[in-house]
């Protein structure tokens, strides 16, 4: 009992002492040069794989900043934003319109290339870390993201870039979360994004910008990759490879069943 | 728990709930004598799979208790194999126009809409009929008047066709264009809405080609064995829209239902049973009718390029 008074009188000590501290080794960190902070990251899987028992994944982002002048844990010197993006896939949007009172899909418009996933997650509101012009530049937010279409002066055209964003975070598929980055301690961080069921396969960018003072000092970059794996792999590259033989195999595999059936059942 | 990712539809499904879909479909199957592809395909829908894939992936589902129930009459010699040929002819020719039909609706983003709207139609159109005519019957057995037996002398217009040929099962010297244009619609249905076609092949055989009713329901789902299976192969090739991983416990539940339907099915009398089997097509088509005219929650749909 007590051993451990006298074990944490300097741990108080300490914690008095380090206010102080920080404030006389100001100045100094002021004069060295901006770019010397570094970001790494990593992602705690490079491969997803969708098996028939696929759900939705969870992936982890985790990072550190590298000679960090932070000294304490959330004292709000460095942001941190992670841009994760899916293939793009050209994709189109209808709207429906009411002819002899029935709803029908009007004309639509196509995006060229509108990515399959897309999540922003940052360690405070993106449009607090740094000015619109630099969040567009990076492509950071989905009100910036470019899909392939500039035709901003067309109202209708708003309203159907909207109902696309819209439509992808229902369903997941696009996210912004303003509070999806935690520090820990003063230079780790991570990131949780919760991949939906209907993720596209391909490959997957993750780009986490660090930033100090609404200006990029560092970056990084990684990838991971989303696959269709086991029986799901083989089916899908059967269906769309081999498409007459996958579809003599569903013709016979539910023969096979009917036949099954009625032997089972028959009565004589 | 029991969820399954469905690798076409790209989405996870509950495999329990898709059984159990499997066998009530089934069980009505059996009880009524239809493939019951009229009822899975809109369930599908109303489920959640896109429409085109519950279309290939129903029709897949009917050669599974098509070729149970074919067996079945087959072993009571009620299969007109002769006349089956000519129907499955005739199938081949309106399956692969259907199948075309719907690729090109599916590529103008009208897939959906066509499929609801032909089923609106049909199923409205054949339970109405179906329900007056079973009406009829039920009042004539109250009245005690036997039912008009088929009189084996009487011609209609169907007779003066050319291209005759003789079908010895079924008791018939009659051109061989009515067979075929019966088949070549029941192809373009099987293929546009993933139905066997079996509710509107049976009357046209009973009142048109004046077939015996016991041979015309062997013949009918001899003939949808054939052309489910080609229809889901075209599916299949042209439009990659067959699951088989979603096809697999809707057969399983298919086959289970359809056995203990069939067993139901003997305890009730066939104008009743021809009764309830029109108000649930009406059903159904209500059901879809109530999807296209009532506001949608949302007006925009992201609809995937094909082939992308």
């Amino acid at each position: 009992m007590r051993a451990t008074v006298v074990h944490l009188v300097p741990l108080f000590l300490a914690l008095f002492l380090a206010p102080a501290l920080a404030k006389t080794k100001a100045p100094e960190t002021e004069e060295e040069p901006a770019s010397q902070e570094k970001v790494q990251s990593d992602i705690s899987t490079r491969q997803v794989s969708i098996q028939s028992n696929f759900t939705g994944a969870e992936i982890l982002i985790f990072g550190s900043i590298d000679f960090s002048d932070s000294r304490t844990p959330g004292e709000g010197t460095y942001d941190v934003i992670a841009v994760v993006r899916g293939p793009n896939d050209p994709i189109v949007i209808r709207k429906k319109e009411r002819v002899a009172g029935i709803w029908v899909n009007g004309p639509g418009k196509t995006f060229d290339k509108a990515p399959g996933f897309y999540a922003v997650l940052s360690s405070r509101p993106v449009r607090a870390i740094a000015s619109d012009r630099t969040l567009k530049e990076l492509g950071i937010g989905l009100s910036d993201l470019d899909f392939g279409r500039h035709i901003a002066a067309d109202p209708q055209e708003q309203a159907f870039r909207s109902a696309m964003i819209r439509l992808k975070e229902e369903k997941n598929l696009f996210q912004e979360n303003d509070d999806g980055v935690k520090f820990i301690g003063r230079s780790l961080f991570r990131a949780n994004v919760a991949l939906p069921v209907n993720v596209p396969t391909g490959r997957y960018t993750v780009d986490v910008y660090l930033f100090r003072n609404g200006a990029v000092v560092s970056n990084s970059q990684g990838s991971l990759e989303v696959t269709k794996a086991g029986i799901e792999a083989v089916l899908y590259r059967l269906a769309f490879k081999h498409a007459f033989i996958y579809g003599l195999l569903g013709v016979a595999l539910a023969a096979t069943m009917g036949l099954a059936g009625w032997y089972a059942f028959r009565r004589d | 728990m029991f969820q399954i990712y469905l690798p076409i539809a790209e989405i996870s499904v509950n495999v329990m709930l898709m059984l159990g879909l499997g066998t009530a479909v089934g069980f009505l199957s059996g009880m009524f004598g239809v493939g019951g592809g009229f009822l899975l395909t809109p369930f599908l829908m109303l489920s959640g799979i896109p429409p085109a894939i519950a279309v290939a992936t129903g029709a897949n589902q009917i050669v599974a208790s098509s070729v149970s129930g074919t067996l079945a009459h087959w072993r009571r010699g009620n299969v007109d194999l002769k006349m089956g040929f000519v129907l499955i002819a005739g199938g081949v020719v309106g399956a692969i126009v259907g199948v075309l039909l719907l690729k090109l609706l599916r590529e103008v983003g009208q897939a959906g809409l066509m499929i609801s709207l032909t089923y609106v139609c049909f199923l409205g159109v054949i339970g109405a009929l179906m329900l007056w005519e079973s009406a009829r019957a039920m009042l004539r057995v109250r009245a005690g008047k036997a039912v008009a037996a088929r009189k084996s002398g009487q011609h209609n217009w169907i007779h003066g066709l050319p291209f005759k040929m003789r079908f010895p099962t079924s008791r018939l010297y009659i051109s061989t264009i009515p067979p075929l244009v019966i088949g070549v619609a029941v192809g373009l249905l099987a293929s546009f809405l993933g139905v066997g076609g079996g509710f509107i092949m049976v009357p046209a055989m009973i009142y048109l080609l004046r077939m015996p009713t016991n041979i015309v329901i062997g013949t009918a789902i001899f003939q949808i064995i054939f052309v489910t299976a080609i229809v889901t192969v075209l599916h299949a090739t042209f439009n990659h829209t067959l699951d088989v991983v979603l096809a697999f416990p809707l057969v399983i539940g298919g086959v289970i239902g359809g056995q203990f339907g069939v067993r139901a099915g003997q305890k009730l009398r066939a104008e009743q049973l021809r009764a309830l089997l029109a108000l649930m097509v009406l059903g159904v088509a209500l059901r879809v009718l109530i999807d296209l005219v009532v506001r949608p929650s949302d007006l925009y749909s992201i609809v995937p390029l094909v082939g992308s």
